[in-house]
């Protein structure tokens, strides 16, 4: 069968792990992103904001 | 059998270096440059977090608009030598996951647009993908040979969208860096082109050279470029951009007149040296008017 040509199950693993890895640092960036985009919009109120 | 249907003759499970193609790095990285010269040209004060955000939206739907052109464009892909290793031609990525990654990323980077920069930016952006990927891509390209000259106007929206972001408003000025940019686009592809057409006829693209001929289609480069000279030198008399820029954009509007009228009488039509020469001064044209302009910019607000 031809994709037993070329299938590599440790490979296919390892690229997958990759793929988890490289969603995992992009949604933590996101988090970081917006935390700091607040900080910055609300400016030098921010330690006001609650009161 | 399951897997016998996953795993096509000459595939593997797709890595993150098979995502990153899908976004066109290279044309993402122009886009980027003039995105930022957008931003850094305008009046006022923009938090360099806000530019960054800005900039990371524009680059993520640019790449994001790329994938979906991929995915909609894979069967043309595939008929071409120039694209035909592309992820999803190779069986690495599949359409339909192709076409998810691309829309997810398209509304994210609109979204985070609007929701941490503002809502004029994020409108031009969402416009952009729409006119790349639903006018270019689905209308034009397979119609007309014309797509390039009305699908042009989508890669230059990038410095108004920059403008917007950092001003929350729309101008003339950056309207002119977007016309620089849409003139600029007719030369550039058309000199590509010219030394692909065998390439644009069997994946059966209307490319002008395809349509019109040869001929024609020099002329017509000629032309563009000609009309594109001066307007390159606008910036300076709109008050946009100072001396240097104007020697930049004067000595590489003669390069790319004169390197666009060497294509026209070009004897070697087989390998079309002018047109190949065209295509990267035509690059470094663009590189360096929008460097040249946040050069400026930047210097003077360090001095």
């Amino acid at each position: 069968m031809a994709m037993a040509d070329n299938f590599d199950p440790a490979r296919d693993m390892r690229a997958k792990k990759r793929r988890s890895v490289a969603i995992a640092l992009v949604l933590a960036g996101l988090v970081l992103l917006f935390f700091l985009m607040t900080i910055v919009r609300l400016g030098g109120d921010v330690v006001h904001f609650f009161d | 059998m399951a897997i016998a249907e996953t795993y096509l003759p000459g595939s593997r499970v797709a890595t993150v270096g098979d995502y990153f193609a899908l976004l066109k790095p290279r044309v993402m990285s122009l886009v980027i440059f003039t995105g930022l010269a957008g931003i850094v040209v305008a009046p006022g004060h923009v938090h360099p977090l806000t530019a960054f955000t800005a900039l990371l939206c524009i680059a993520v739907a640019a790449g994001a608009s790329g994938a979906l052109n991929m995915a909609y464009e894979a069967d043309i892909d595939a008929r071409m030598s120039r694209t035909a290793s592309r992820p999803i031609p190779m069986g690495h990525v599949g359409k339909g996951e192709a076409l998810a990654f691309g829309w997810w990323l398209c509304a994210g980077a609109v979204a985070i647009m609007g929701l941490l920069v503002n809502a004029l930016a994020a409108a031009l952006l969402a416009f952009t993908v729409f006119f790349y990927v639903g006018v270019y891509t689905l209308l034009l390209k397979r119609r007309t040979a014309q797509n390039i000259v009305i699908g042009g106007l989508a890669g230059a929206l990038p410095p108004a969208i920059g403008w917007a972001a950092a001003t929350g408003s729309l101008s003339w000025a950056p309207l002119v860096l977007v016309a620089i940019t849409f003139l600029w686009t007719p030369p550039h592809f058309w000199a590509l082109a010219l030394y692909r057409s065998d390439d644009y006829a069997r994946a059966g693209i209307p490319m002008m050279p395809v349509v019109a001929g040869k001929t024609s289609t020099r002329r017509q480069i000629l032309a563009y470029a000609l009309l594109l000279a001066p307007l390159g030198l606008a910036p300076y008399f709109i008050g946009l951009a100072g001396p240097a820029y104007l020697a930049v954009a004067a000595a590489m509007g003669i390069a790319m007149a004169g390197c666009a009228a060497a294509v026209l009488f070009e004897r070697d039509t087989a390998r079309e040296p002018a047109a190949r020469r065209l295509f990267a001064v035509s690059i470094l044209y663009l590189f360096s008017l929008f460097a040249a302009l946040i050069a400026e910019r930047l210097i003077g607000a360090w001095m």
